[in-house]
């Protein structure tokens, strides 16, 4: 039995998820549906996997090649979700200047350090090679440096946690939680969010296409267009949105980094303000399934089924000289997220979708931060 | 001849039926059945009342109006129940006239929900009832539920001026707790009456001090109720109560940490047993912080702060 027996591989993800599925609590302590939350973490890990829909690569692909197709992928993941999710609010809030913001929807507090932590989890994802969510997937590639990032990212959260409390007295308890429906309506934010995206994908579709190597493989194993992954993806988040919670994947490492940090008492007694937030919370950890956590591990067992079967099962352990890099690139993500209540999923793509200026910002400073991560590896 | 003993018959038959109907929601309490034979009844409104966020908006029982805890049925400013104005509007937009049967239900075992139908009791609200098992029950037994709140004509209740009757302020439990002249229930669990500690696990403290007014008794609120949620019989809550001291010879006034658990307990005593009772909102979050109140504390855990 070697690592590279594919067929076995895929035989156990495949086992675990049933007998996983199989054997989760109905439902979490809020009442959610944990295994409707397994099957939609596998179905985000099968389509991230799929259609390599990874922030980093796409931010590279724009950056070396200027090539437009992922980015016009996460526009489309974006235009979907925001369609979708309008469709719910309009349904669960109709009048939206009431005051109150829709329930769980991940609309987060605008920060100066919101916006740092952003960035820095732009440079961290050039750095590790990988925003989170696609660390998790690759982890079911076999990517072993993933491993090394995502250890990276679990001590990142405990810093971000360690510094939660002076950044919130000097900064973040001024900030404004701000939700466009709010200010415009239903219809405007819609019009409005759905009006940026369209211009963005009419510059790149104006910009040349770089020329795609032919893919020879075999029609199940080749990779899906970036566009088409990200529709599933904006599919995908209206639904968990509806039946569980926003997507997000960086909920359950954050918790088990706070409990984690919490039970050798690094922490202090309070964290201010943050469990008041929106957006991927982190708890100290009280059950052993929690929502979040079941999402991410069916993320990354559909994503070993998916890779093992397509050939893209490909374990490697990293060079030893890229340890450092990788891991530092995983304290970085880990702080950002922290700081920035989630990452490119729960703030990107869920604040967004959610019609949260706190998304749109972390796009802007995110994107910045990866341009210049890509610089400083050299490009 | 024939027609009109046909009419005759079938006259009586409606009325007996709406007797039925009338007579199954009596009582305080409705069950789940009777609750989905009435869902189109035009003189029930039904409203929830969950604590958690997003549960009504992921699945409401049809037709029911949302009142969030924490802002509609207390002040969201100063430490009170909502105003009468505030509530008044609440209803009217849920589509409650002064005929109409209330139905409310909640999450958490319908603490929430019984905190609601206290409320209203303050405000002289007739004919509120508890949904019996709550939303759990509901789900459990495997009935609709819909994600499309729907719009209500505006009723047009008018509430009275509050009661305080029903409402224990701190001065009323010092004094019965000093002579005597009502019970005092503390239905938290056993290890914050006895001081062991001073709130339930994943509450912060918000307490100084750590026990229970010195006399209440202490009936944990989950002794009322059966294992699907339902509360238990009048008759087994009877002995339950009794058991404890609390008969109904003398007032009652119940008491938790913030007020809403205790509601449960109040319902059970003053809707199901008819007992004279007092629900102390203010609960151990202030009498356990106040000065100068008896206090007893028999673990002797000492608060210092940490």
């Amino acid at each position: 039995m070697t690592l590279t027996s594919r067929p076995f591989v895929a035989i156990f993800a495949a086992l675990a998820l049933i007998v996983l599925y199989l054997n989760l609590p109905d439902r979490d302590a809020l009442g959610r549906s944990l295994p409707v939350s397994l099957l939609l973490g596998g179905a985000f890990g099968l389509v991230l996997q799929r259609s390599r829909f990874c922030f980093w690569c796409i931010s590279r692909d724009w950056f070396a090649d200027r090539d437009p197709r992922g980015l016009l992928g996460i526009l489309a993941a974006l235009a979907v979700g925001i369609i979708g999710y309008a469709a719910i609010f309009g349904v669960w809030l109709p009048n939206p200047a009431s005051g109150r913001l829709p329930p769980d929807a991940h609309i987060g507090p605008v920060s100066i350090t919101m916006i740092a932590g952003s960035f820095v989890f732009g440079i961290g994802m050039a750095l590790s090679g990988s925003c989170i969510s696609a660390h998790f997937y690759r982890l079911g590639e076999g990517a072993f440096g993933s491993v090394i990032a995502l250890l990276g990212a679990f001590i990142g959260f405990g810093l971000g946690f360690l510094s939660w409390n002076t950044l919130y007295v000097l900064d973040i308890y001024r900030a404004k939680v701000i939700w466009l429906p709010t200010y415009l309506g239903h219809g405007g934010a819609l019009l409005v969010s759905l009006g940026l995206l369209g211009v963005a994908a009419l510059w790149l579709l104006c910009q040349p296409m770089p020329a795609q190597p032919e893919d020879h493989r075999f029609v199940l194993a080749r990779r899906w267009p970036a566009v088409v992954g990200g529709i599933l993806v904006g599919w995908i988040a209206m639904i968990a949105y509806f039946r569980v919670g926003p997507l997000g994947v960086t909920a359950e490492l954050g918790s088990l980094a706070r409990t984690s940090a919490d039970a050798v008492g690094w922490l202090p007694q309070t964290l201010h303000g943050l469990d008041s937030f929106a957006g991927c919370a982190t708890v100290v950890k009280e059950a052993l399934f929690s929502r979040n956590g079941v999402f991410v591990i069916g993320m990354v067992l559909a994503s070993a089924v998916s890779a093992t079967l397509a050939g893209d099962w490909k374990p490697a352990p990293p060079a030893i000289r890229t340890l450092p890099r990788l891991f530092i690139g995983g304290l970085m993500l880990g702080w950002g997220a922290m700081v920035a209540l989630g990452c490119t999923v729960g703030v990107l793509l869920s604040g967004i979708m959610a019609g949260a200026l706190s998304g749109w910002v972390f796009l802007v400073a995110c994107f910045a931060g990866a341009w210049i991560g890509w610089h400083l590896r050299g490009k | 001849m024939g027609k009109a003993l046909l009419k005759l018959v079938s006259t009586v038959g409606v009325i007996a039926m709406t007797a039925g109907a009338a007579l199954a929601s009596d009582g305080p309490l409705v069950t789940t059945e009777w609750l989905e034979e009435n869902l189109d009844n035009p003189e029930v409104r039904l409203i929830e009342v969950s604590v958690n966020p997003g549960v009504y908006e992921r699945g409401h029982i049809p037709g029911a109006t949302n009142f969030v805890w924490h802002t509609d049925l207390v002040d969201p400013i100063r430490r009170d129940i909502a105003s009468k104005e505030q509530l008044q509007d609440l209803l009217r937009q849920a589509g409650v006239d002064d005929g109409s049967t209330v139905i409310l239900y909640g999450d958490t075992n319908n603490w929430f929900a019984a905190w609601g139908a206290w409320v209203l009791d303050v405000y002289g609200v007739e004919n509120v009832k508890l949904l019996d098992g709550g939303r759990v029950l509901w789900e459990a037994e495997g009935r609709q539920v819909s994600t499309t709140p729907q719009e209500q004509e505006p009723g047009d209740i008018t509430l009275a001026e509050a009661d305080p009757a029903l409402r224990a302020r701190i001065g009323d439990v010092v004094q019965a707790s000093e002579d005597g002249s009502s019970a005092i229930v503390d239905i938290r669990s056993a290890d914050e009456y006895s001081g062991k500690v001073i709130a339930p696990e994943g509450f912060k403290e918000t307490a100084i001090r750590a026990g229970h007014v010195t006399n209440a008794v202490n009936v944990p609120w989950s002794q009322a109720v059966q294992e699907d949620g339902r509360f238990k019989s009048p008759e087994e809550l009877k002995e339950l109560y009794a058991a404890a001291g609390i008969d109904g010879s003398k007032p009652v006034i119940t008491y938790c940490r913030i007020g809403e658990r205790s509601s449960h307990t109040w319902f059970a005593l003053s809707k199901i047993l008819g007992y004279d009772v007092k629900n102390y909102d203010g609960s151990w979050t202030e009498y356990g912080n106040a000065v100068g109140v008896p206090v007893t504390n028999l673990a002797g855990t000492v608060w210092t702060g940490q």
